[in-house]
């Protein structure tokens, strides 16, 4: 089982030397091979969601769990995909996906075997030796993903991954994403503030309130998705196009405008 | 958003800032650390006190300095003659350096002229220039006034022309639309324009002239605090050395910290403290 | 050609001409104050061949060399690891800070006299007056290099499970290469003006105990000639370090 359980989580953080909750009363699991998302306004606390389930930061109390195991790291067995790809500039792509590999002492025929198998996955085959300043945006963040696949980790956490693509790159980027679930299904934590991207990839969509960050409400796609069969559909744009895609869409757009602060836009 | 949520002080990254109160007390522990060692092995008496004294010996060396003449002054005329050779020879450094990197970086034939020279002349070490700033200017004022040019002049230069190369085309182009000549071109657009680079390079300069000036009493002046350290060690007085040191050091201190608050007016007026 | 390369040369070859003129064309310039370019030649020739100052030019630079090397060396080989200490562990730089901020104003060239009085004239004063020098630049720019490092990369390393030398060597170190080599840059810098300098105040070799034996015999085109060869050994030991780093950072250009 690799779940990852939110009990009773709060969260504070202090400026000013004042204690401010940033976080309160988070209790959800994700399921194993889930893919679920969170969304929410800026300063809601769901990035702090995701960093407290790969180790980063902690709760102030409660717990988080991951495969049963309180998560008191970080740790290859959560394997983070940061919005700033957070690629080492100084390796070759297939040193940085193999990086993991070798802190972790698997052996370099194993080590070479499992990268060359994730290179061609995320199809980046004769980019090997590349330095990361070389690629695009796009190929750098397939790199990353690259890069935490590869580790087999039992939990993925990816934090607006997508957030510093251009829109085009963004669409083909999902679409491989979506592919790789079903080749490769995993349990998936991941962060967005775009509302279709989170409709489009997740098997279930929560949606969080303002500061303090609570759960407003949970919504299941992968319901709606196999009532209406949206996997017929190679194209995010075809999805897209679906009454019951819209109608999750608006419901989930109204949750978050409920949310709107008058300082927003 | 995670931006306002501060890292935990986790075993991950220990760069995380520490409490002010802990900084406090661990500087404090060093610095009484230091001073413990240093006078441990002072009062030890495994070293000979002329070659280490206590810190107790050289804050009272210190004060004896500038009651008492030393090497035919006290401590203050010492560090007036100093300052005034500095002054001499930093001033010259900006206001010959200030305007020639303006204008190089105005002019591309002027630019394309100086460039090598400056390039033959990086290597060598300012204070390389003792024996013909003794020969030409003797030993008062004049040849210490070359050696101070000599480290502080650089950074003047390569500054006001980075400042003046990196002014946005826009501004130019503005300026060219209005008809400026060259003249008001270069004193009321590149100059403001590189303001802040001209700083940053007339704080460097003014440390590398300091530098410069005490290496320069070292070797060919007849007064001065470099002059007051070489005369210490002739009488193998460690104390008045580390006095020397420690009056370079804070006369050092105090024109970076001046130069510092100038830069940050400065910034404060153009909007970018 | 570029026009800027043209008239580098132009200009360099007017400065030539110039000196030339001052000097030997016209005697403007005499030749205590300065050497014409005649006079240079025969001073260079005699160092080379005859010697000068109790040895030839190649003993002198190899002296020189050798002690920036060694005094460069000790100054990086404790600046470093003490700038990765300070710069990754907020509480070793809470302590050694103060310390360090006190030494770091006295300016390297004022260590001379006081190594002098430690340790005579011979090799060991001047190792340390070069560590004094080389080991600030090289202590500011490890921590700033360090401390510069995107919290991202640290986490990302740590979600890797790198740790231990591996997250030292691998990870910390080059992230920080660029601001080590700005500081490796300056020491190498600092470390010809106070060798220069300690020889001119007390040595029996070097580049500096030429200028300063040139300058007791008034002898101005032996004082050009130690000039040069200052600027020329200063000028090679850069780039040799130029190298090093381009080896280092190739991920930087690639």
């Amino acid at each position: 089982m690799s779940d990852i359980v939110f009990t009773n989580v709060a969260r504070n953080f202090r400026r000013d030397g004042k204690e401010f909750p940033a976080l309160r009363d988070i209790n959800l699991s994700v399921r194993d091979k889930e893919f679920l998302a969170i969304v929410g306004p800026s300063g809601c606390g769901k990035t702090t969601c995701l960093r407290m389930a790969a180790g980063l930061e902690f709760p102030t109390s409660g717990t988080v769990a991951v495969g049963g195991v309180r998560v008191t790291r970080p740790g290859p067995d959560r394997a983070v995909v940061f919005q700033q790809f957070a690629l080492f500039p100084w390796k070759t792509v297939a040193e940085n996906i193999g990086f993991g590999l070798v802190a972790n002492g698997v052996a370099a025929a194993e080590r070479a075997r499992r990268v060359a198998d994730v290179l061609k996955l995320m199809n980046l085959a004769g980019y090997e030796s590349a330095f990361p300043h070389q690629l695009s945006g796009g190929m750098q963040q397939r790199v990353a993903i690259a890069r935490a696949y590869v580790l087999d980790p039992q939990v993925l956490l990816m934090d607006e991954p997508f957030g510093a693509l251009d829109a085009q790159t963004r669409v083909v980027m999902q679409e491989e994403l979506v592919r790789l679930a079903r080749v490769n299904p995993r349990t998936v934590l991941f962060i967005t503030h775009a509302v279709e991207e989170a409709v489009y990839l997740a098997d279930r969509v929560v949606v969080m309130s303002r500061r303090p960050g609570t759960i407003r409400e949970i919504i299941d796609v992968a319901s709606v998705r196999a009532a209406d069969s949206w996997d017929r559909f190679e194209k995010i744009e075809d999805v897209m196009d679906q009454a019951s895609f819209v109608h999750l869409r608006t419901h989930i757009w109204r949750l978050l405008r409920e949310q709107q602060a008058p300082d927003d836009h | 958003m995670s931006g306002s949520v501060p890292a935990p002080a986790t075993p991950m990254d220990a760069r995380a800032p520490l409490d002010p109160a802990t900084r406090w007390r661990l500087g404090l522990a060093g610095l009484v650390g230091f001073l413990a060692l240093w006078w441990a092995v002072a009062a030890s008496g495994l070293v000979p006190k002329a070659f280490m004294p206590s810190p107790v010996d050289v804050a009272r060396q210190f004060a004896r300095l500038l009651q008492e003449p030393f090497a035919g002054h006290t401590l203050q005329t010492h560090l007036l003659s100093s300052i005034g050779r500095y002054l001499m020879g930093f001033g010259l450094a900006v206001a010959v350096g200030l305007p020639l990197g303006l204008l190089m970086g105005w002019f591309r034939t002027l630019d394309a002229i100086v460039t090598p020279l400056f390039e033959g002349l990086r290597y060598v070490a300012p204070i390389a220039w003792v024996p013909f700033a003794a020969l030409w200017f003797g030993t008062g004022i004049g040849g210490p006034t070359l050696i101070i040019f000599a480290g502080a002049f650089p950074p003047c230069v390569i500054n006001a022309y980075r400042g003046a190369r990196q002014v946005e085309p826009y501004l130019i182009e503005a300026a060219r639309m209005l008809g400026l000549s060259n003249a008001r071109m270069i004193v009321q657009v590149l100059l403001p324009a590189a303001v802040p680079s001209i700083i940053a390079g007339v704080r460097v300069s003014a440390g590398l002239g300091w530098q410069s000036l005490v290496g320069a009493e070292l070797i060919v002046a007849s007064s001065g605090v470099g002059y007051l350290m070489v005369k210490g060690q002739a009488s193998i007085s460690t104390a008045i050395v580390m006095s020397g040191m420690v009056a370079i050091g804070v006369v050092g201190l105090l024109i970076d910290v001046g130069v510092r608050q100038i830069e940050s007016a400065v910034n404060r007026r153009r909007g970018k403290g | 050609m570029s026009r800027r390369t043209v008239v580098g040369i132009a200009t360099l070859l007017a400065v030539a001409g110039l000196w030339y003129l001052l000097t030997a064309a016209t005697g403007w310039v005499g030749s205590a104050r300065f050497p014409n370019p005649a006079e240079f030649g025969t001073a260079v020739k005699q160092i080379v061949t005859g010697g000068y100052a109790g040895a030839r030019i190649h003993e002198h630079v190899l002296q020189s060399c050798k002690l920036v090397a060694m005094g460069f060396l000790v100054a990086v080989s404790v600046g470093l690891p003490l700038g990765l200490l300070m710069g990754w562990n907020r509480r070793a730089e809470a302590l050694i800070n103060p310390v360090f901020l006190i030494i770091r104003p006295i300016p390297p060239l004022a260590w001379i006299p006081l190594a002098i009085v430690w340790l005579g004239l011979g090799d060991g004063a001047k190792i340390m007056v070069i560590f004094f020098a080389a080991f600030v630049p090289s202590v500011i720019n490890t921590h700033a290099g360090i401390r510069n490092i995107e919290p991202f990369l640290i986490e990302a390393a740590r979600m890797l499970g790198v740790r231990g030398p591996r997250f030292v060597f691998g990870v910390l170190l080059p992230a920080a290469a660029p601001l080590i080599f700005t500081g490796l840059r300056l020491s190498l810098q600092a470390s010809w003006t106070t060798l220069v300098a300690a020889e001119l105040v007390g040595a029996l070799l070097g580049l500096g105990y030429v200028l300063n034996a040139a300058a007791q015999d008034i002898f101005p085109a032996m004082i050009l000639t130690g000039m040069v060869f200052v600027a020329l050994s200063g000028a090679a030991s850069t780039w040799l370090l130029g190298r090093l780093e381009q080896r280092v950072t190739r991920w930087r250009t690639a």
